[in-house]
């Protein structure tokens, strides 16, 4: 088993989603503009198009361009969504926005879409398992991974408002229902999804569902988890995780990236540092993607829900 | 077109003023980008001095002309330029590289009064000017955006997206000018990468093309003002220009680039011949 069996998905998908929330958005402000780097349908803006043409710049398949214009269009107070396929608006432009927006304190909006596995039959070449851990590394830049419908329409109005540079991942297609309408996303601060004494269980993003999966089949078996969702890896909430790991004294982390540096790495580098417990790390580990289906990458990698729940009997034992 | 009035005698006394003060604060910090910052003197004296509409007292004027100095490591004569021009005090020129100073060697606009853009890793500038030009037309303003961009950063494949971008985009509120001196660090362009023919390529990537004389203040005045007057693409002006344009010893220099400067004797060496006559050091 490597997924959700009983929660009803949202009827739409994570990228209509975006794209609808950024029309929404741009109808109270006038300062928000669009831009896509010849991928609009896939990160679903061509509703923007639409909407407002005039504030829509596809710059054609020229990322680095993307994020200088993006940053010039930042000084006359525009506020710029830039999306592309997560390697792209990540590893390929990273100079760029290290250096055009981070250290320039250019408030522009980054937006990864398809992030890790989840590019599917784009396979190796496409698939980034590095954006969270390179870009939580960059000084002045606040990353998120938001997991569903509700939580991604919080945070990107949370985004429009925040002056200062963002990198956001964006999962294209339909999510469970984490949440509901009144959610509210709070930069920094983790969401207690459920609580429990035997295991802490942190995850982002996609793998989040995956997460919830395995705590209520552990529930089954009586071991009783805190499970702690992390949207922002960036600033990162530590006394959260702190707190629950001191009550637990074992952290399992789940992401739909590298074990290296991300949400595993922030993990360990703060209760290393103020909170020494057994960590159990989930992800890729350390390997390039490759096509296949996301069944066969969970088993090829053990990250899916059941190696959740074998890593959390096997660290509580 | 902005200021009409031209002596041509100020204006050499002013760029040998600019020259002095360059050298001299380069060579105190220890080392520094000379070279491209000396060919770009009479180009940057004409824009602030004859062609840009800026208010030094309201460096964020909204309506105000920017200038994107892409090859970020050219500040120096920019620095000089807004010192004179009031943004900050002379006396502070003398800080460029100092421990904690409001002027790096390269470009940032979070610290240094009357900078449009930050700038230093090359190619990435021009891409910012576009999207400042692209900007100013979404709001129907009619300010100008120049860039100034190098001939070994046109080595950068960033420089050529956005030529593409900006050629699309028919963005003629956008006047670029390659401080073309032929030399970048480890030698020639026409033997590292050779940018020939250059025109050519602009044109290609339907730009309006224009040549100029980077030393001549007429010809850099003359084509300038005709590059803002000319509409319905970007333009790009090709200046030919010299790399250390009026030093004692880097004159059309490679190594001019980024000099060393590590004792008193190089030091009088580099500076002293540059010294201009009945010249108060303002610091």
């Amino acid at each position: 088993m490597t997924g959700p069996t009983e929660m009803e998905l949202h009827e739409k998908e994570m990228r209509q989603v975006y794209g609808e929330t950024l029309v929404e958005m741009a109808k109270e402000n006038p300062d928000i503009v669009v831009l896509e780097a010849d991928l609009m349908k896939a990160s679903g803006t061509t509703v923007f198009k639409q909407a407002f043409p005039e504030r829509f710049v596809d710059v054609g398949v020229s990322e680095a361009n993307m994020i200088g214009v993006a940053a010039g269009l930042s000084t006359l107070g525009k506020v710029p969504f830039c999306a592309s396929f997560t390697p792209f608006a990540s590893r390929r432009v990273y100079d760029q926005v290290t250096i055009s927006v981070a250290y320039a304190g250019r408030n522009v909006k980054i937006v990864g879409t398809a992030p890790g596995i989840t590019t599917g039959a784009n396979g190796g070449t496409h698939m980034c398992f590095q954006d969270l851990a390179i870009m939580r590394v960059m000084p002045n830049m606040t990353v998120l991974s938001p997991s569903d419908a509700y939580e991604l329409k919080s945070v990107l109005n949370w985004m429009a408002r925040h002056d200062g540079p963002v990198y956001m991942q964006l999962i294209r297609g339909r999510e469970p229902k984490m949440f509901g309408d009144g959610y509210m996303f709070s930069p920094g601060k983790a969401v207690a999804l459920s609580e429990g004494k035997d295991v802490t269980i942190v995850s982002t993003g996609y793998l989040t569902r995956f997460a919830a999966e395995a705590v209520r089949i552990l529930k089954t078996k009586g071991i009783s988890s805190d499970h702690l969702h992390y949207p922002c890896i960036k600033p990162f909430d530590v006394d959260t995780l702190v707190n629950s790991a001191g009550k637990t004294g074992f952290v399992i982390t789940v992401e739909n990236q590298s074990i290296l540096g991300g949400l595993g790495g922030a993990v360990c580098e703060t209760l290393s540092e103020y909170c020494p417990v057994k960590i159990k790390r989930l992800g890729i580990p350390d390997r390039f993607g490759e096509i296949g289906s996301e069944e066969y990458l969970f088993a090829k990698h053990h990250f899916g829900v059941a190696d959740i729940v074998a890593a959390a009997e096997e660290g509580i034992r | 077109m902005v200021e009409k009035t031209f002596n041509r005698e100020e204006f050499d006394r002013l760029a040998a003023e600019f020259r002095y003060i360059i050298t001299d604060i380069i060579c105190r910090s220890g080392s520094g980008h000379l070279g491209g910052a000396l060919s770009l003197v009479e180009i940057i004296i004409t824009l602030y001095w004859r062609v840009m509409r800026i208010n030094p007292e309201n460096p964020g004027w909204p309506d105000r002309d920017r200038l994107v100095i892409s090859k970020g490591h050219a500040g120096p004569v920019l620095y000089t330029a807004l010192a004179y021009k009031g943004y900050f005090p002379v006396r502070e020129l003398v800080t460029l590289n100092a421990d904690g100073t409001r002027l790096p060697s390269h470009c940032d606009m979070l610290r240094t009064p009357g900078i449009d853009m930050t700038a230093g890793s090359l190619g990435q500038g021009l891409s910012a000017a576009a999207g400042m030009a692209l900007g100013g037309r979404m709001d129907r303003k009619d300010f100008r955006v120049f860039s100034i961009v190098g001939d070994g950063e046109s080595d950068e494949g960033q420089i050529w997206e956005a030529g593409l971008f900006a050629g699309h985009r028919k963005l003629d509120n956008l006047i670029a000018i390659t401080d073309y001196n032929k030399l970048q660090i480890d030698g020639a362009t026409k033997d590292i990468l050779d940018l020939e023919p250059l025109a050519d390529k602009w044109r290609a990537f339907n730009w309006d093309v224009l040549e100029m004389d980077g030393h001549n203040w007429e010809n850099i005045y003359e084509t300038l003002g005709r590059a803002v007057e000319m509409k319905g693409k970007p333009k790009m002006i090709i200046a030919h220009t010299v790399k250390a344009k009026g030093h004692c010893v880097f004159e059309n220099k490679a190594e001019s680039h980024n000099i060393k400067v590590s004792d008193e004797k190089t030091y009088r060496e580099f500076v002293e011949k540059m010294k201009v006559e009945d010249f108060d050091w303002p610091y």
